[in-house]
C-alpha cells in the first residue's frame, strides 16, 4: 500500500508528466486559456487516462504477449485508446447529455495527447503490474490536472500583463512553462 | 486549391512551421533536444514518418469514406512509426534507448495527422509527397537548432556522439568553449520550455522586422510613384 | 490603475509610495544583514553591494530596450530590493559571475519579459536563486563555517580574492556544508540530542549563527508588521504549517525525527522567507483567506523539501510554487466571496 502511495506522489509531483516529463503539452498549451475549459479538460483526461492504462495493460499482458506480438504494441494501444475515447463519448451521451455538453468537445482530443499513450508505455517498460499500472496511470492524470489548472489561472493573469512585443503569446507561455517547471525541480529527491 | 512547391517549401519551414506556429509536437520537441544526436534521430524518423504517411493517405483518398476516415488514418501513421521503430531497433540500437518512449509517441504528434487530414487528403499524390518532406523538414530544423543549442549551452560540446546516428561521424564532435564551466540547467526540463520561449520569440522578431520592411518599401514605392507623377 | 496605485492598494496602505515601501523593507533587512556578516564574513556585503550595481544596470537596460522612461522607473528601489533579497540568499563566497547570470535572470526574464513592476508572476529573487542552485550545485551549496565554530569567517581581503578569482578553490580552508545539509546528510542514524551534542555547527534554537540571522529577520519582519507594509496572514500560516508538521514528525526526537520545530523556524531562510519573500504583494494571493492558503502551502513544501527533498533547503522552490498557485488560489477565494455576498 505504502508503495503505491509512493508511486503516486511521485507521478504527481517528482516525474510530473507535463513539467519533468513532457507529456501532454498539446492539451497544455492549447486549452489553458480558461480555468473552466482546463477544469473539463482534467476531468475528461483522468477518466480515458486511467481507463486507458487499465485496458492497455490487460490486452498487452493477456494477448500481445501469449501471441508474441509485442512489436505490435504501439498500433494496438493507440487503437484501445480511440476506442476507449467513441465509446465514452457514446455512453455519455446516453446517460448524462449534461456532461456531455460540459466536456464533449475534449474528448475527440485526448486521442492525440500523448500522454495516454505514454502512460500505456511506460507501464510496459517499467513492468508495473496491474494495480501499478492503474494507479501510474491516475497519479499521472492528476498530475496533469494539478499542472493544468493552475497554468490557466496563471495565464488568465498574464493576459494583463505588458509583455514586449515578441513575447507575447506562446512566447511568454513557454517561459512561464519553464519557471513553473523550475519550482517542480524542487520535489528532486523525494522518492 | 493547388499550391506551387515553393509555396509548400516556405510553409512548411517558416510561415507554417509545425513547431514554431502551429506549436504542434511540442512533446519530443522538447523531451528530445538535449543534444544534437536525439534531435537529428527524431527528427530523421519523423520526416520519413510524414512523407510516407502523406504520401499513402493520397494515395487512399477517394477510397477512405468520411466516417472511418480518421481512424483509418491513425492506423496507417501508427503501422509507418512502428516501421521506424524496428529500423531504428535495428540499425541504431544504442540511440533507440536513448530517444525512448518518443518514437512510438510520433504517432501522437498532431502534426502527422493534422497534415493528413488537412492537406494529404485532398491533394494529388506529389504535392501531399512533397508537402510531408517540408513539413517533417520544419520540424526536424528546428528540433535540431533547439538541441545543438541546449547542447552547446550545457556542455560547450556540440555534435558528441554522432556516430550512434551516422557511423562515419566519429569526429564530429566540436568543444567549442575549453574551459566552459557548463549551465546544467539548459538540459534540464526548465531549460527546454525556456529555450523554446526564446525561439519562438525570435521567430516573432524576425516576422515582425520583415513587415515593418515590407511596409516600408511598399511606402517608399508609394513615395516614388508619386514624385514621378 | 497605475502601478503605484495598485501595490498601494494590495498593500492597503494610502500614505506610502513603491519606492518609500521598497526602501523601507530594503532598511528592514539590515538585522539580518548585520548577523550574516558577523557570524559568515564579508561575503555578503560584497554580493549586496555587486547585485545591487548590477541589478540597477540590468533594469536600466531593459527599461531603455522596452522605450520606458529609465529614471523614473529606476527611481522606486525594486531592482534593488531585489539584489538585496538575492544577496542574502546565495552564499557569502559567491564568485562574481554567479551575480551576473542571476541578476540576469531575475530582472530580465522573471521581471521585464513579464511587463516589469508589478506585473511579474514569480518572485524575480526566488527565480535566479533556483536557477542558480539548479544549475551550480557545487557554489551554491558552499557556505562559510559560521563564527564560533572554531574557526573566524574570512576576512575581507580573501573574501574579494574569492569574489573575483571567479572560483572557491581560495576559500576552501573557510568552507563547509551548512548546518541544514548535515543534518540531512551527515546525521547517520544518531538521535537529535546526540547529533546536536556533537556537532559544532548548531547552536541553541538552529543551526549556529543562523539562529542569529534568523531573530535578525524576525525582528526587521515585526517592524514591516507594525509599519503595517505588510499583512500577518502569510507568515503566520507558514510559519504554524511549518511548526505544526515539525511538532508531528519530531518523534520524540528518535533517528528517524524530522528534527524539532525551532530547529525549523530558526535554521536557513525560515525567517526571511516568511516576513520577506512570501509576502511580495505582486506575486502572492491577495484576498485574506488566499493568503492563509498561500502561507500553508509554502509552509508545507519548505518542509517536505528539507526533510525528504534532495535540495538543501526548501524556501525559494516553495515560494515558486505559491507563486504558482496563487492567481487559482485568488480565482477560487474570490468567487466563494461573491457568492456568499449573494
Amino acid at each position: 500500500m505504502n508503495e503505491l502511495l509512493l508511486l503516486l506522489i511521485s507521478a504527481i509531483l517528482v516525474n510530473n508528466f507535463v513539467l519533468v516529463q513532457f507529456l501532454g503539452l498539446c492539451p497544455f498549451m492549447g486549452s489553458s486559456r480558461k480555468v473552466e475549459t482546463a477544469i473539463g479538460m482534467s476531468a475528461a483526461t483522468t477518466f480515458v487516462l486511467t481507463l486507458s492504462a487499465m485496458l492497455s495493460y490487460l490486452l498487452y499482458q493477456y494477448l500481445l504477449v501469449p501471441l508474441e506480438l509485442e512489436w505490435l504494441r504501439t498500433i494496438t494501444f493507440i487503437i484501445v485508446i480511440a476506442a476507449i475515447v467513441n465509446l465514452t463519448e457514446i455512453i455519455m451521451f446516453a446517460t448524462s447529455p449534461v456532461l456531455h455538453r460540459v466536456l464533449g468537445i475534449f474528448l475527440p482530443l485526448i486521442t492525440s495527447n500523448c500522454a495516454v499513450l505514454g502512460v500505456a508505455l511506460l507501464n510496459i517498460n517499467a513492468a508495473n503490474s496491474f494495480s501499478e499500472s492503474v494507479i501510474f496511470g491516475f497519479g499521472a492524470a492528476l498530475g496533469f490536472s494539478l499542472v493544468l489548472v493552475l497554468f490557466a489561472a496563471l495565464r488568465e493573469r498574464l493576459e494583463l500583463a505588458d509583455v514586449p512585443l515578441p513575447f507575447r503569446g506562446p512566447a511568454i507561455a513557454m517561459i512561464t512553462a519553464s519557471l513553473m517547471s523550475l519550482s517542480f525541480m524542487g520535489f528532486t529527491g523525494l522518492i | 486549391m493547388s499550391k506551387s512547391y515553393q509555396q509548400l517549401g516556405t510553409e512548411g519551414l517558416w510561415s507554417n512551421n509545425p513547431a514554431l506556429v502551429q506549436l504542434l509536437g511540442l512533446c519530443p520537441l522538447l523531451a528530445v533536444s538535449t543534444s544534437a544526436v536525439n534531435a537529428l534521430g527524431l527528427g530523421l524518423a519523423t520526416i520519413m514518418v510524414l512523407s510516407a504517411s502523406n504520401l499513402c493517405v493520397s494515395l487512399v483518398r477517394h477510397q477512405v469514406t468520411e466516417t472511418i476516415r480518421l481512424p483509418a488514418f491513425v492506423l496507417l501513421i501508427a503501422s509507418f512509426v512502428t516501421c521506424a521503430e524496428l529500423l531504428l531497433q535495428a540499425y541504431a540500437y544504442p540511440l533507440y534507448l536513448r530517444i525512448g518512449i518518443f518514437i512510438p509517441l510520433i504517432v501522437t504528434n498532431c502534426t502527422i495527422l493534422g497534415r493528413a487530414v488537412s492537406f494529404a487528403s485532398r491533394n494529388p499524390v506529389l504535392p501531399a509527397f512533397v508537402d510531408g518532406i517540408m513539413m517533417g523538414l520544419g520540424f526536424a530544423l528546428v528540433l535540431l537548432i533547439l538541441g545543438i543549442l541546449r547542447e552547446f549551452f550545457a556542455s560547450g560540446i556540440i555534435f558528441a556522439n554522432m556516430e550512434l546516428l551516422l557511423p562515419f561521424a566519429e569526429n564530429w564532435e566540436i568543444r567549442i568553449l575549453p574551459q566552459y564551466r557548463g549551465f546544467l540547467l539548459a538540459i534540464l526540463p526548465p531549460g527546454a520550455f525556456l529555450f523554446m520561449g526564446f525561439l519562438l520569440a525570435l521567430k516573432n522578431w524576425i516576422d515582425n522586422k520583415m513587415t515593418v520592411k515590407q511596409h516600408n518599401d511598399e511606402a517608399d514605392i508609394l513615395i516614388r510613384n508619386t514624385a514621378t507623377k | 490603475m497605475s502601478l503605484s496605485k495598485r501595490v498601494k492598494l494590495r498593500k492597503n496602505h494610502q500614505a506610502l509610495s513603491t519606492s518609500q515601501i521598497m526602501l523601507q523593507v530594503i532598511l528592514a533587512c539590515i538585522p539580518g544583514i548585520v548577523a550574516l556578516t558577523v557570524f559568515f564574513g564579508w561575503g555578503t556585503l560584497i554580493n549586496i553591494i555587486w547585485l545591487g550595481l548590477l541589478a540597477l544596470a540590468f533594469e536600466a537596460l531593459m527599461l531603455s530596450l522596452r522605450q520606458r522612461q529609465v529614471i523614473f522607473y529606476l527611481k522606486d528601489y525594486s531592482a534593488l530590493l531585489t539584489a538585496v533579497l538575492l544577496g542574502i540568499c546565495i552564499p557569502s563566497t559567491s564568485p562574481w559571475w554567479l551575480g551576473v547570470i542571476g541578476i540576469g535572470f531575475a530582472i530580465v526574464i522573471a521581471k521585464h519579459l513579464y511587463g516589469g513592476l508589478g506585473q511579474n508572476l514569480f518572485n524575480p529573487a526566488m527565480v535566479a536563486y533556483v536557477v542558480l542552485l539548479v544549475a551550480f550545485p557545487v557554489e551554491m551549496t558552499d557556505w562559510v563555517v559560521p563564527r564560533g565554530s572554531g574557526t573566524s569567517p574570512p576576512d575581507l581581503l580573501v573574501s574579494l580574492q574569492a569574489f573575483f578569482s571567479g572560483d572557491a578553490t581560495g576559500i576552501d580552508a573557510y568552507t563547509g556544508a551548512s548546518a541544514m545539509d548535515l543534518f540531512r546528510n551527515e546525521r547517520g542514524g544518531m538521535t537529535i540530542t546526540e547529533f546536536w551534542q556533537q556537532n559544532p555547527a548548531f547552536g541553541l534554537l538552529g543551526g549556529l549563527g543562523w539562529e542569529w540571522v534568523n531573530l535578525g529577520f524576525l525582528f526587521g519582519g515585526l517592524w514591516l508588521l507594525y509599519k503595517g507594509i505588510i499583512s500577518w496572514h502569510i507568515p503566520f500560516s507558514m510559519l504554524a504549517v511549518m511548526v505544526l508538521l515539525a511538532a508531528l514528525f519530531y518523534d520524540n526526537g528518535s533517528s528517524l525525527s524530522g528534527g524539532s520545530p525551532m530547529m525549523h523556524l530558526f535554521s536557513a531562510g525560515t525567517m526571511l522567507g516568511a516576513f520577506f519573500i512570501a509576502t511580495d504583494p505582486v506575486t502572492a494571493a491577495t484576498t485574506p483567506r488566499g493568503k492563509l492558503i498561500y502561507g500553508a502551502l509554502i509552509g508545507i513544501t519548505v518542509y517536505v523539501i528539507r526533510v525528504w527533498g534532495a535540495y538543501p533547503d526548501g524556501i525559494a522552490f516553495a515560494v515558486l510554487l505559491g507563486n504558482f498557485a496563487a492567481p487559482f488560489i485568488d480565482y477560487y477565494t474570490k468567487l466563494s466571496v461573491t457568492q456568499n455576498e449573494k
